[in-house]
């Protein structure tokens, strides 16, 4: 005897499991808005300020070399012994915030440095301060070539914020395991959950690919 | 002879331990068109970078239009605005149009309305023979022809002197004349140039001034004919020999 799919349950819940995606959106859009300005802000002081950078080295390596899950779990169970209690939201944005800044900061830099130092001088030689070198000639070039890989960081976000169920956020994949243990129902649950997922992030990818493919510069 | 535009004294440079120029002196007038050769490495491409500032002097100084701009407080961004430079591998900006590429400058620099600063951009680009491809990505354009923008894009910014970093050094053999064609055009209308060049033909016949350069010194000086044809120096008369291309058995 096969197993007997029921997918009412799914259909009886739906609303409070798309009560979650305002989490998953919240989380995704507000750590991604802090993690650019991080990201961009750590970019700029470690090429600025080279002395600061073994400071720099370290947390960026700490955030890339361990799992999210762990600094989620780290961040909300931890800094509590030393005083700094957020709730779990917050503490999922705060985690979020630092691995993404670990990484943008590193896809900032790139994008930067590679741009040739020709450009700098072309601009530089027509009279620019290196302020307007910056704005007008690096930065517009540099982006161009941050946005197809800042896009996919984009993408995975979305989907990692699934980690923060593990500190209880009400976001979607934490209100499916609630429903899968009160409903003895996971595969149904899970599926439709994978599904919404799909539908939601298929189209992001489609989109940054298009939007990569837009600002591409040819050279 | 016109007012002294360039004036460069007793320059030193090094990069660590590289001695790239060794007592630099060199004055250009108004009007001048001066080549200068030498052997790669003699230091001639730094030199150009020095007078705009590109590349610090270790000592010695240089004076733009009467500005001592190797002094400390010296605005090297107002003084730029009259050097124009033309780059060895063009420098365009790929990001922007090529008629943008020649009024960013005028727009950036000198506030001047977009309206007015692309009516410029389209003057010049028909000056050095590209009317129709304003609207072209510098990728879409030949090596010649983005050089002729880059002339464009310096000419834009109304130089007093304008420096040629081996201009046609990177271009495929029959894309050098039309860029020596368009700086021939700008010598005959009077601008000043320095145009560091392998190109002896150009010397011969549209320098005023040739400058030969050894091993971060200028070696001799003197008119093309002076220069090239009667060089005084053994240096001068070996590098000349090694450009004819014989292919000795």
């Amino acid at each position: 005897m096969g197993y007997q799919w029921h997918f009412g349950v799914v259909w009886d819940n739906l609303p409070f499991l798309l009560a979650g995606l305002e989490d998953t959106v919240a989380l995704t859009v507000v750590s991604m808005g802090f993690g650019l300005t991080l990201g961009l802000a750590i970019a700029l002081i470690r090429l600025k300020f080279p002395r600061v950078r073994p400071a720099i080295v370290i947390y960026v390596e700490t955030f890339r070399t361990t799992p999210l899950l762990v600094q989620l779990i780290w961040i909300y169970d931890v800094l509590p012994a030393i005083g700094l209690r957020f709730d779990p939201f917050w503490s999922a944005i705060l985690a979020l915030t630092l691995n993404l800044g670990a990484y943008l900061s590193e896809i900032f830099r790139a994008g930067i440095t590679s741009i040739p130092m020709g450009q700098t001088h072309a601009g530089l030689a027509l009279g620019m301060s290196t302020a307007q070198v910056a704005r007008v000639i690096v930065l517009p070039q540099a982006v161009r070539r941050i946005i197809p890989p800042l896009a996919s960081m984009w993408v995975g976000l979305f989907k990692d914020t699934s980690l923060a169920s593990a500190i209880a956020v009400a976001e979607l994949s934490y209100r499916a395991n609630v429903l899968a243990v009160q409903t003895y129902r996971p595969v149904e649950i899970l599926t439709v959950v994978a599904a919404i997922y799909f539908v939601l992030t298929y189209p992001q990818a489609r989109l940054t690919y298009w939007i990569s493919n837009l600002v591409r510069v040819r050279e | 002879m016109g007012p002294e535009i360039l004036k460069i004294s007793d320059v030193y440079k090094q990069f660590d331990t590289h001695v790239v120029l060794r007592g630099v002196t060199l004055t250009v007038h108004r009007g001048e068109v001066v080549a200068v050769i030498g052997p790669s490495g003699s230091g001639k491409s730094t030199l150009l970078r020095c007078v705009n500032g590109l590349e610090r002097i270790d000592s010695g100084d240089i004076w733009v239009s009467g500005d001592h701009i190797t002094s400390a407080g010296a605005d090297m961004p107002r003084i730029r605005r009259k050097i124009g430079m033309v780059f060895q591998h063009f420098n365009l900006f790929p990001h922007m149009s090529v008629v943008r590429n020649v009024a960013v400058g005028p727009m950036t620099v000198l506030r001047k309305p977009r309206a007015e600063a692309y009516e410029l951009a389209r003057r010049l680009l028909d000056r050095v023979g590209l009317a129709g491809k304003e609207n072209a990505a510098p990728y879409q354009l030949s090596g010649g022809q983005q050089q002729r923008v880059a002339i464009a894009r310096a000419l834009a910014m109304d130089p007093s002197l304008i420096l040629f970093d081996e201009p046609t050094s990177a271009l495929d053999p029959e894309l050098v004349n039309e860029v020596l064609l368009t700086m021939r055009e700008l010598a005959r209308q009077g601008m000043t140039m320095i145009v560091v060049t392998h190109e002896i033909s150009f010397a011969e016949q549209v320098a005023s001034r040739v400058v030969m350069f050894d091993e971060g010194k200028i070696v001799e000086d003197g008119t093309p004919r002076e220069v090239l044809k009667y060089p005084r120096q053994e240096r001068t008369q070996t590098f000349l020999k090694q450009l004819e291309h014989v292919i000795e058995p």
